[in-house]
């Protein structure tokens, strides 16, 4: 940097300058943009804590190749089927794109559960993080849904038997399933409008709901600032120093020359009269 | 976690932070790491394995099964364990109680384990449940991966008294072809979502429907429906014939093949065996 700040500016780092100025004074991007990249994160984070992140880079990555399956795919009961096979048969790539949304869709279940594994371990869901879990379960759920709405698609013989065989169970639930798996079903049955209403869903109720979970789960993170795992060096050191001064001051109590056993009365009366 | 606690953990993560390093470059680095590896497996898998597409809807292929996506078997696997539908086990405790149950918990989490310590070694209740909601989870989906009995082939079934060409030989195609295998066990073949059928002849079945057969058959008038009229009743509307009753209508068949399938069931157990 230095060394290019002598001489004039070109005129086009100085419009540049002029336009993110602009932006910065009416927004505060740039402070919000510096604020969000060079927060302090505690030293030592382990490498689980990138599973968020792959999760979300997942959710994107199911976005784009969505949008690309969406140009192709005919949300008709006659149509779906062969349009899934052109998809996977004739189209440039079709195959390839295909095959990353669906592999992409286990790959997401898989991290969001090793995500959480972690969560659950590191024990992050623990004070001040109490909503970030609650944010996090729902995208859990979410993200089956999607898996759920997703597998008709295709209209085949499986997904489709499979999928009457879930509404079924949705509305044996009791009081509102029956109506839950109306609203799903567009009816009382399977019927032609089922598949569009499953392909709006997947792709536009749940991706929508995602994006703002996912925008609130990751203001929480960078908010509460991301956990530092509970046997990082400097917390075992703090504690260590903590337990030292403790006894420390323990010690300095005690009158001199006496055992610290009989001194240290607190605990141990208590003990004794509580317990028995 | 009491006030002190929480007091005594803001204080401990500020200092953590302040002897820590800026977000960027630091974690943005590692998150990216992961999210390539990621991103390579998932193109690596889609060229290796490539997604194929089964026999479409409504086909007369005769095997297939009805399965979920893989991340369903544990529900899946969960109904067949209450499938024996007593009053200890009943189905709704696999479709409804037991997931609600484990929704409810997982949301819950952090308020119901509020203890301040995070060191996992410290926390054997947590790690126990821990360890065995997920091996719970992994036995539940490796039994539906492996164990379930392939649903439909059930063309090949043959059933003594029912001979090639005969109305009953197309009602069980019929049956077949329509994915009922896929709810209901035939001798042996089919899903366990539905009651038993290979006995369902030698029931007898009566309703009153006072309302029009959605697709009309010869012969079948209402408004009382037994015998064969009511299995006709039944397949186009299961809530007619049986209130409250479970299962999807079909009512795309035609009147032959609704007369058909009605002769098929209404022998199966008596005359068909
Ligand atoms: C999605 C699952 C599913 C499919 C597919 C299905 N059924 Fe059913 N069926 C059920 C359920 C569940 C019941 C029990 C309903 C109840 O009593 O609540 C049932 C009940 C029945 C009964 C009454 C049995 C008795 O003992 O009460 C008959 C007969 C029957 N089904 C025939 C068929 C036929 C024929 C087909 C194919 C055209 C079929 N089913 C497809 C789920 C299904
Ligand atoms: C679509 C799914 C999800 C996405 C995209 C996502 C994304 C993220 C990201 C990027 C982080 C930052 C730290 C990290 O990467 O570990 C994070 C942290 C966190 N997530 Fe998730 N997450 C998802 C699901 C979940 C689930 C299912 C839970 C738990 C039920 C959860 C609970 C948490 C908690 C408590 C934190 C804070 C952890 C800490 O500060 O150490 N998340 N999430």
């Amino acid at each position: 940097m230095s060394t290019s700040n002598i001489g004039p500016k070109g005129p086009v780092t100085k419009t540049g300058e002029v336009v993110i100025d602009h932006v910065d004074h009416r927004t505060g991007a740039k402070t919000g943009i510096g604020w969000f990249l060079n927060r302090n994160i505690p030293g030592e984070t382990s490498w689980f804590q990138t599973l968020g992140f792959a999760a979300m880079a997942v959710f994107g990555l199911q976005a784009v190749t969505g949008i690309v399956l969406a140009m192709y795919y005919k949300p008709e009961p006659t149509q779906a089927y062969a349009s899934i096979q052109d998809i996977t048969n004739h189209v440039t790539w079709g195959w390839l794109v295909r095959g990353m949304h669906k592999w992409g869709a286990s790959a997401m279940i898989i991290l969001v559960f090793l995500h959480m594994a972690r969560v659950f371990i590191f024990g992050s869901y623990k004070y001040p993080r109490e909503l970030t879990w609650v944010t996090g379960a729902i995208l859990l759920i979410m993200v089956m849904f999607m898996g759920l709405t997703g597998y008709l698609l295709v209209w085949d013989q499986r997904a489709y038997w499979a999928t009457v065989v879930a509404m079924n169970i949705t509305a044996s639930a009791p009081v509102i399933g029956p109506y839950i798996a109306d609203v799903l079903r567009a009816g009382p049955t399977f019927n032609a409008h089922t598949l569009s209403r499953f392909y709006a869903i997947h792709m536009l109720v749940i991706p929508g709901g995602m994006a703002t979970f996912i925008g609130l789960h990751l203001f929480l993170v960078s908010k509460l600032g991301i956990s530092e795992p509970p046997w990082s060096k400097r917390a075992t050191r703090a504690r260590r120093a903590e337990e030292a001064a403790a006894r420390a001051a323990a010690r300095d109590r005690r009158p001199q020359g006496r055992r610290e056993v009989s001194v240290d009365p607190a605990p141990q009366t208590l003990n004794v009269e509580a317990g028995q | 976690m009491n006030r002190q606690d929480q007091e005594a953990y803001k204080a401990d993560y500020a200092q953590a932070k302040k002897e820590g390093k800026p977000f960027f470059p630091y974690a943005i680095y590692k998150d990216h790491v992961v999210a390539v590896i990621v991103f390579a497996a998932i193109i690596g898998m889609s060229i290796w394995q490539r997604v194929g597409v089964g026999p479409p809807v409504y086909s007369a292929s005769s095997t297939f099964e009805p399965r979920p996506e893989w991340y369903f078997f544990f529900l899946f696997q969960m109904l067949k364990i209450f499938k024996n539908q007593n009053a200890f086990l009943p189905v709704i405790m696999a479709t409804f109680i037991v997931p609600n149950i484990l929704m409810v918990l997982l949301l819950a989490t952090p308020f119901i384990d509020r203890r301040a310590e995070r060191r996992i070694s410290k926390r054997p209740f947590a790690l126990s449940v821990g360890i065995l909601v997920f091996m719970g989870m992994a036995w539940l989906t490796y039994q539906g991966e492996t164990g379930a009995a392939p649903v439909g082939g059930g063309n090949a079934l043959t059933f003594t008294g029912i001979t090639p060409g005969s109305a009953a030989a197309a009602g069980q195609a019929v049956f077949m072809d329509n994915g009922c295998t896929s709810c209901h066990m035939v001798k042996g073949v089919g899903g366990q979502v539905g009651p038993n059928l290979t006995t369902v002849g030698t029931k007898t079945f009566s309703a009153t429907y006072s309302g029009k057969l959605p697709v009309p058959v010869p012969g079948v008038k209402g408004p009382t429906y037994t015998g064969t009229g009511w299995y006709v009743l039944h397949t186009q509307c299961p809530i007619c014939a049986k209130p409250g009753s479970g299962m999807p209508a079909f009512a795309s068949l035609t009147p032959t093949e609704y007369a058909n399938l009605a002769t098929f069931l209404n022998g199966l157990g008596t005359t068909y065996k």
